[in-house]
């Protein structure tokens, strides 16, 4: 009221509008991802004012690309950003999830129930279903060696909600197998996260998309920038370092203050022998340890590598590569063995890993090489091949998820059964359970949320182009009769998701079920939306 | 292979297929390239809305040399221009083998700023996707398309000339009068002049697919992104930060031996946040690097100030946004005045302040005057070429002028455009009359004995309207500081003998004091509407860098600033400063930092050196 009072520019929305346009802007949100959910959703092509195409079946991709500019949509669509983060996956469905609570919300306050009456049910149906949810899920167990079958299954689940089937499969065991190489490390120091990162997703821009392969090692995009050098190496020592081989001008002989120019050359010839000297160093190494076999040597250098010193290294039959990625540095150690050096002094034999085939491929002016052939791979890369950028750029999307799918399971060690069959179940237990221990009117506040979890298996149906009543109520009477079934989304049956392998993550459902009533909740509690002109949303 | 033949000794050109005819306006992007022993990369990083249209500015004006260099029926002076173009380009080659020439740049944009430019270029491009091949699902697709932006006449005309120079190698031409492209110039000047909203509207450059990048995501209009607080999580949320490192490194890893890097910022806004987490991971990542950083703004950023809590937010965002930037940059200069059209720096010129398109051509100007100097052939230690004189490198740039006793980091840009013709005893005073600072809230007449500066004059004219030789501009400046009554301790000349060409879409905002070649004319031309592309071709150009106590105002103000409203016990902003993620520590060794600054600029520094 105060702010009127100061302001007298500013538009007051009175409760009921606010509340409104709250609703409002969640069902507008929740209509345009809507289409996205599930293996029979709509993929979306973004086709930008310049003409740049974005692919995206991903709802997190969606929402970036949008430009909201309503600020409850803008809250609700961060929300849904925030999920993505912290679990990976369920962006769509958080947000569908939202938008169907407003939804059966209005139905509640048309009827002249208050909202914090509904927000009490919500909270009681929000513990309750979270409890629900750890009786329901499926433990894995997780022993020396990760069930890859299980982490195939809900790898699979994910990826064929973003691309086509037999791609989706293809990839499965690409996502599997990668974070399996990884997760052996993780079993046996398991205070450490599974760091996804040190799986690399590089791309070419070349053939069809099913081309898209594991690399058990590491491919870099960038190659060797002398011609001399090998373009193809077996049995190679591997260097990875962090050492600069360029010349520096140091800071203090700046050019101009030579007084004459035989003394600036002495001082370049001077500061170029310091960096040669690193470089001997190096080949020094290479002699020791390739002499008297035919086995190839191989730098990876974090820093710059001058061409002088490029060429005292192709002279000395060393391949070597500068600018690596930093990350690129630990991948390799993870790779190949060995250890990263960061100065000459600590060059030994025992810090060199190992691969047995390096060699580069050329694609225009973009090089790659390929690290392949290595001892013990925990760290490998999943090489994407597509015909332009759009494509590629979705497929990067849907292994990101399929990974953090495979990762999600191992540290949750439990999936939860999937196709609608959690949402169904749980509903029923909201209603024929939970609801009779509560009292007085908050008990429609549990049925408003019992029946907004059912906007997963309906979307599913509308999607599929099933009838969505037909589908909910042959569902409903399987779960009565006490089998945990979902949907069959070519027929409309109802089906055994363990059956069919349809396993959701159980860290993504429980973040859904968390956020959701939360965001809604304060969507509902708003009084009054005043809009003053655009420094409002500022912090100040 | 092209991108091998580094060897000292290889000095012989590259064959490159050239164009046999050239294009009027785009100028031609493949030129022959010769591989030198010394030429040392930079890496030109644009963040920001107002930094992209300097950008767009700058790369045209070599475009513009670009061509003309190539165009043997041109002023010889455009062809001996003994600039090194591969110290900014690239040369890079296409998946169908086709070779190009680009910027070697990366450009932080807001989402939607490219207009009718598609971020990956058209160079790489292969035939464009049919709307129908989804490869990757085989359901139902729905295509959502934003109304495409229009191509304005200029870009239409880019593309059209492009298409029949394609044509026309293959022997067929298209007859087009040399009057109708006049009456079509004539259009295209009056429509940019109107009708500029992106940067992109008047750029004639083909950029590299990994050179734009749009800051997407952030879900608000590009107007609300316009304070350091915003900015802050920009960088590090949702892998952006990592994409545009990632782009950079792409051009860093080619490079044989890079100089440094080039910075225009915009630190007005949001954007300063953006650039000053990209500064700090390059000092992390290529730590013996030097970065030279312009911190631009436009007037229009400046004004419309309405209430006192306003102008607190922008000055502490004003005091953060430097302190960040400096502190990671080895020379910073800010540019950009408030009042630019007013001020002194646009006597020759007629600019609307609201218009980004005309101040950005003034501020692309000097700027790319004052980069000359790195970008000249060295010709060796002692000797001097007929064209050019004074190359230094960045990091001799950054050691000269910020590297002498006091380390002053901090320093002023000023420019005369034109600059005025040299010779004759009448004159010698207006040269220095008319470098004007570009460079907000510093003091004029100020005496320093310590002060440093880098003069850069090319295209300098006589009186006669000939265009002087290097060594006749050498005695002038030294005759000049030679009667000056202020002199500096050490100024550094550089001179080119080629001057700044004007592109056609640089914006008619020339006075009628101005000729053909940018000389300076007694009697003003008749009509009071102000000249362009089509009237002038080309100005001499002199800038100057300097390191002098007049910037004491601009680091008094800042430190002022934060002190009044952060520092302070119940400072009003201390609140606000909070919000932006500034724990009080690292306020203070802000503070402490722009003290620092201050003092070393003070006459008698160890004096009036305070502890606070």
């Amino acid at each position: 009221m105060s702010l009127r009072v100061l302001n007298p520019n500013a538009e007051v929305l009175n409760k009921s509008a606010a509340l409104h346009m709250n609703i409002n802007a969640a069902k507008g949100l929740q209509d345009v991802l809507k289409t996205n959910l599930g293996p029979k959703g709509t993929i979306k092509m973004l086709v930008g004012g310049a003409g740049d195409i974005k692919l995206t079946k991903d709802g997190n991709t969606l929402l970036k690309e949008m430009q909201i500019q309503n600020p409850t949509a803008i809250m609700i669509a961060r929300t849904a950003v925030a999920q993505d983060d912290i679990s990976g996956d369920g962006t769509t469905s958080t947000v569908i999830f939202i938008g169907e609570l407003m939804k059966q919300s209005e139905r509640c306050i048309d009827e002249g129930m208050h909202p914090r009456v509904l927000v009490d049910g919500f909270e009681i149906a929000k513990r309750a279903t979270l409890q629900f949810l750890e009786k329901f899920k499926t433990p894995v167990v997780m022993g020396d060696e990760p069930d890859k079958e299980i982490l195939k299954m809900v790898a699979r689940t994910t990826l064929r909600t973003k691309l086509y089937e037999s791609l989706a499969d293809q990839l499965t065991d690409i996502v599997v197998n990668a974070v399996s190489a990884l997760s052996v490390l993780c079993i046996r120091k398991p205070e450490e996260a599974i760091d996804l990162f040190m799986v690399e997703l590089m791309h070419m821009r070349h053939k069809f998309d099913v081309d898209t392969r594991l690399v058990e090692g590491l491919v870099l995009d960038h190659g060797s920038r002398h011609p001399d050098m090998k373009r193809r190496a077996e049995n190679c020592y591997i260097l990875t370092c962090n050492v600069s081989l360029e010349y520096e001008k140091s800071e203090v002989n700046a050019g101009f203050f030579y007084s004459n120019a035989e003394q600036r050359e002495a001082m370049v010839a001077a500061e170029r022998r310091q960096v040669d000297e690193k470089v001997r160093r190096i080949i020094e190494l290479k002699n020791k340890v390739c002499s008297g076999n035919d086995n190839n040597f191989v730098v990876i250098n974090q820093k710059g590598i001058d061409p002088p010193s490029l060429d005292l290294l192709a002279r000395a039959g060393i391949i070597a590569l500068r600018r690596a990625k930093r990350r690129n540095m630990e991948r390799l150690v993870l790779a190949c063995g060995g250890e990263a050096v960061n100065s000459v002094d600590d060059l030994t034999p025992g810090c060199l890993g190992w691969a047995g085939l390096v060699y580069e491929h050329v694609l225009g002016e973009e090089k790659y090489t390929f690290v392949e052939n290595v001892k013990n791979p925990h760290s490998c890369t999943i090489l994407i091949k597509g015909p332009n950028d759009h494509t590629i750029a979705q497929i990067k999307d849907a292994v990101r998820d399929g990974l953090r799918a495979v990762k999600n399971t191992i540290e949750d060690e439990a999936v939860v059964l999937g196709a609608g069959a959690f949402e169904v179940a749980a509903r029923q237990y909201l209603v024929n359970e939970v609801k009779k221990t509560v009292e007085g009117r908050a008990q429609l506040g549990v049925e408003a949320f019992a029946d907004a979890l059912l906007v997963v298996p309906k979307t599913l149906a509308e999607n599929a182009g099933l009838d969505t009543q037909d589908v909910i109520i042959a569902l409903k009477g399987e779960h009565d009769r006490g089998n945990i079934v979902g949907l069959n989304q070519h027929s409309g049956d109802p089906i055994d998701p363990l059956m069919e392998g349809i396993f959701d993550n159980y860290s993504v459902k429980r973040q859904i079920i968390n956020s959701g009533p939360v965001i809604a909740s304060q969507l509902l509690l708003v009084d009054e939306v005043i809009r003053a002109g655009r420094n409002m949303r500022k912090p100040t | 292979m092209l991108q091998d033949s580094f060897q000292a000794t290889s000095r012989q050109p590259i064959c490159f297929q050239v164009y046999p005819i050239t294009i009027r306006i785009r100028r031609i992007t493949l030129v022959p390239v010769y591989w030198l022993a010394a030429m040392r990369e930079i890496v030109t990083v644009q963040v920001g809305g107002f930094a992209n249209f300097i950008g767009s500015h700058f790369w045209n004006f070599q475009d513009e040399l670009l061509g003309l260099a190539s165009d043997p029926n041109n002023d010889p002076v455009f062809r001996n221009q003994c600039l090194n173009m591969d110290v900014l380009y690239r040369t890079g080659e296409t998946q169908q083998g086709v070779l190009t020439y680009t910027p070697r740049l990366v450009s932080v944009g807001f989402q939607g700023s490219l207009g009718s430019m598609s971020s990956r270029g058209v160079l790489y491009n292969e035939s464009s996707p049919g709307p129908s091949d989804v490869v990757t699902w085989s359901g139902s697709v729905s295509t959502h398309a934003s109304a495409p932006h229009k191509k304005n006449l200029f870009l239409q005309r880019l593309y059209e000339e492009e298409q029949e120079s394609f044509s026309m190698i293959n022997g067929t031409s298209s007859g087009k009068s040399d009057s109708q492209r006049e009456i079509q110039d004539k259009g295209i000047v009056e429509l940019l002049d109107n009708h500029v909203e992106f940067w992109t509207d008047f750029s004639k450059v083909h950029y590299h697919p990994q050179s734009l990048y749009e800051l997407g995501g952030l879900w608000m209009d590009p107007q609300d992104f316009d304070n350091y607080g915003i900015g802050k999580d920009a960088f590090s949320e949702g892998f952006r930060g990592e994409e545009i490192c990632e782009r950079l490194r792409f051009f860093v890893e080619e490079s044989d031996h890079i100089q440094g890097f080039q910075f225009v910022v915009d630190d007005s806004g949001g954007f300063s946040a953006v650039a000053a987490d990209l500064l700090e991971n390059i000092a992390d990542e290529y730590a013996n690097t030097p970065v030279l950083l312009f911190a631009v703004r436009s007037p229009s950023s400046q004004m419309n100030l309405r209430s006192r809590k306003q102008t607190i937010f922008r000055e502490l965002h004003d005091t953060v946004s430097f302190s960040r930037l400096a502190s990671f940059s080895k020379l910073i200069v800010p540019v950009g005045l408030p009042f630019l059209s007013e001020s002194k720096a646009s006597t020759f010129l007629r600019i609307e302040n609201e218009k980004p398109y005309h101040c950005s051509a003034v501020y692309a100007a000097a700027l790319h005057s004052a980069t000359l100097p790195y970008r000249m052939e060295p010709v060796g230690p002692t000797a001097d070429s007929f064209d050019v004189s004074g190359a230094v490198d960045i990091n001799g740039f950054v050691q000269m002028l910020a590297g002498q006793a006091r380390q002053n980091t901090v320093a002023i840009l000023d420019a005369a455009m034109p600059a005025p013709a040299l010779n004759g005893k009448q004159h010698e005073q207006s040269l220095l009359g008319n470098l004007q600072p570009l460079t907000p809230e510093v003091s004029e007449d100020v005496e320093d004995l310590q002060a440093v500066e880098s003069m850069i004059i090319h295209g300098a004219l006589r009186s006669d309207g000939r265009r002087a030789s290097i060594s006749e501009v050498k005695e002038t400046v030294n005759a000049i500081y030679g009667h000056a009554i202020t002199r500096p301790m050490f100024c550094h000349l550089s001179v080119a003998r080629c001057p700044l060409p004007i592109p056609l879409p640089y914006p008619s905002i020339f006075g009628n004091l101005v000729g053909q070649y940018g000389e300076l004319l007694n009697s003003p031309f008749v009509g009071s509407s102000p000249r362009g592309s089509l009237e002038v071709h080309s100005i001499p150009m002199a800038v100057r860098l300097r390191s002098s106590s007049a910037i004491l105002p601009f680091l008094e103000n800042r430190l002022g600033n934060l002190r009044r409203y952060g520092l302070q016990r119940g400072a009003l902003g201390a609140e606000l400063l909070r919000n932006w993620g500034f724990a009080d520590d690292e306020l203070y060794d802000m503070g402490e930092m722009l003290s620092k600054m201050v003092s070393t600029m003070k006459p008698h520094s160890e004096i009036s050196s305070d502890s606070d």
